[in-house]
């Protein structure tokens, strides 16, 4: 079984290489994205499992990356969790029609996002 | 005195006399032709009754006369004196006469009273009317008061200048046709129909200006008259707009500090986690591990301080120590500091200092903070290989040092230059030159316009580079 691929988004180069590391560690493919056309450009091109992206980004913001991706038949599959400090900037109607199933408040624990990452993308059989 | 009465019992006995004799010498002559004397004595009796009759009335003419002078006086004079006169048969009249005139002179003296009184009344009624009027002229809130008519009874300058009307030419007049406002003009007539006494209604209400839309926290409240009946409407306008950006300023403030200050605190906290769940397996990680966890802990630190100075200056808490400094000092200070972060990007630092014994008042803490945040700015935003210039010149006629910090970095939109100095502005094209807090700019601004009495400047050129620069007085 080939491992799945998750694609995470986010300006703060810390937070980046942080989960790009719990994600490596429990056998995910990690690619990473430092703003938001970048994640738009390589979720297009890579087709991954899942979306992790932070909210407020250059170029594209997280949730106008999770609209866009919605709105691509190719990529409208895609789960999304939001990693941000803004979490309640987001108005829970537009986090559901942009695909975000998972909202996590920045500070964030790297065990809980792994869990939940586990939750989406391997459920107890 | 006493004449007047004499000469009356004298004519009438006179008159008597004179018409008996004459009626006796009549009958007799009639009779016999005889006691022609006795007729002659009537005749004679009866002209002196006559004559004492004449005296008498001319006497009483006379007196008359002096009375109507004395009358006419007195009204030439405006006062009122008592009558008197010699003649005991018209005195009686005069008595009553004066009484009369003293009752009226009484009613006249209680009447000015009153009169001035009431005079005294008025000036303290239109000295406190116009004290009133003075107070709701000088309010900076517009005031609108109308009567049981909805007509306009009352208005100041500041309702003048929200409603565009001619102050002078508007009262009286229904208030509908000054105000063309249709919502406000419903509110202070539902104020009025409610017929409530004390009654006092606050709303928000919003007019659109030629230039911008205000918002107005409207006071309606019930005016009565003395009997307690409603007697208009008192409409007090205040200018929120200013107060509802502040809080929303404020708002923005914490949203963004907070923002800004779990940036560093997730990358803390998620290192150290990973650290205790043991996911840095060998040394190097481990000891990148800690690294970013103290390099996040310092801008958290960092962060926090700029909050607190920003916070200081603008309150006035912040303890000032001004002494004679030279600025190009403090300048080579924070370029030594600098340099080594200008050298890991081959950054060239150029030096166009002037003389050092030019001196300027000033916190020395301070103005090497202000410096060393341009000169961070200028590295972070300045690509590998360009060149920072850090300048100073000195306007002697002005008696100004300038100085300026000029980089060969990417710039800073147009859009953007207006809102540099602004808390948490970051211009979003330069976001990943490098992270910022959004405060070292504005606390620059703080230090040398705030503390220093100085003025900043900043000009750019995307893709060019920018000049942050300020000025300070010299020290005599």
């Amino acid at each position: 079984m080939t491992a799945k691929k998750i694609l995470v988004a986010d300006d703060e180069s810390h937070i980046l290489h942080v989960v790009s590391l719990k994600l490596r560690n429990a056998g995910f493919d990690v690619i990473t994205a430092c703003d938001g056309q970048e994640a738009l450009e390589l979720a297009i091109s890579e087709h991954p499992d899942l979306v992790i992206t932070d909210y407020h980004m250059p170029q594209l913001s997280g949730l106008e990356l999770c609209q866009k991706l919605k709105e691509d038949p190719s990529t409208a599959g895609i789960p999304a969790i939001m990693l941000t400090a803004r979490g309640y900037q987001l108005e829970p109607k537009d986090t559901e029609q942009s695909g975000i199933c998972r909202l996590l408040t920045k500070p964030f624990s790297p065990r809980q996002l792994l869990s939940t990452v586990n939750e989406i993308l391997r459920p107890a059989a | 005195m006493r004449r007047g009465r004499l000469l009356s019992i004298l004519m009438v006995l006179f008159v008597l006399g004179g018409i008996e004799c004459f009626l006796v010498s009549a009958q007799e002559a009639w009779k016999a032709g005889a006691h022609v004397e006795i007729g002659v004595l009537g005749s004679v009796l009866f002209v002196l009754g006559a004559g004492t009759g004449m005296l008498a009335i001319t006497t009483l003419r006379k007196d008359c006369r002096q009375l109507i002078t004395h009358i006419e006086r007195m009204s030439l004079n405006g006062k009122l004196d008592a009558l008197r006169t010699n003649n005991p048969e018209i005195r009686p009249l005069i008595s009553a006469l004066n009484e009369m005139v003293e009752h009226a002179d009484n009613s006249v003296a209680d009447a000015v009273m009153q009169m001035r009184e009431l005079e005294i009344q008025l000036k303290v009624a239109t000295a406190e009317r116009q004290h009133a009027e003075a107070i709701i002229y000088s309010i900076s809130d517009a005031v609108l008061v109308t009567d049981t008519f909805d007509d306009l009874v009352l208005a100041n300058e500041s309702a003048a200048r929200t409603f565009q009307f001619d102050l002078d030419h508007s009262r009286r007049l229904p208030v509908e046709q000054i105000i063309h406002d249709e919502k406000l003009v419903a509110l202070i007539r539902d104020m009025r129909q409610s017929n409530s006494k004390t009654g006092r209604r606050i709303v928000e209400h919003r007019i659109k200006g030629a230039r911008e839309e205000k918002i107005f926290k409207v006071t309606l409240s019930s005016v009565t008259d003395n009997s307690d009946t409603p007697a208009g409407v008192v409409a007090v306008l205040h200018d929120m707009t200013r107060e509802k950006e502040v809080a929303e300023m404020k708002n923005d403030f914490v949203s963004s500090v907070s923002h800004e200050l779990r940036t560093p605190l997730a990358s803390i906290k998620a290192y150290v986690e990973m650290l205790i769940d043991g996911e840095a397996d060998d040394e190097k990680t481990t000891r990148e591990f800690y690294e970013v966890i103290q390099n996040e802990a310092n801008r958290l630190s960092r962060l926090i301080d700029n909050i607190l100075n920003i916070s200081r200056i603008e309150s006035g808490l912040v303890q000032i120590n001004k002494h004679p400094q030279s600025l190009m000092v403090i300048l080579k200070e924070a370029m030594e500091v600098i340099a080594p972060q200008a050298k890991l990007k081959q950054i060239q630092l150029i030096e166009q200092l002037t003389p050092v014994f030019y001196q300027t008042m000033a916190d020395r803490d301070m103005l090497y903070q202000a410096v060393l945040n341009l000169l961070s700015n200028a590295v972070k935003y300045t690509p590998q290989g360009g060149t920072i210039t850090v300048q100073t010149s000195v306007d002697e006629a002005k008696r100004k040092i300038i100085a300026r910090i000029i980089d060969t970095g990417v710039g800073i939109p147009p859009k953007d230059l207006p809102f540099v100095f602004d808390k948490f502005y970051r211009a979003e094209a330069n976001n990943h030159m490098g992270k910022g807090t959004g405060l070292g700019l504005s606390l620059v601004k703080h230090i040398i316009e705030t503390v220093h009495r100085g003025r900043m400047f900043v000009e750019s050129h995307v893709g060019k580079g920018s000049c942050f620069g300020f000025e300070l007085d010299l020290c005599d």
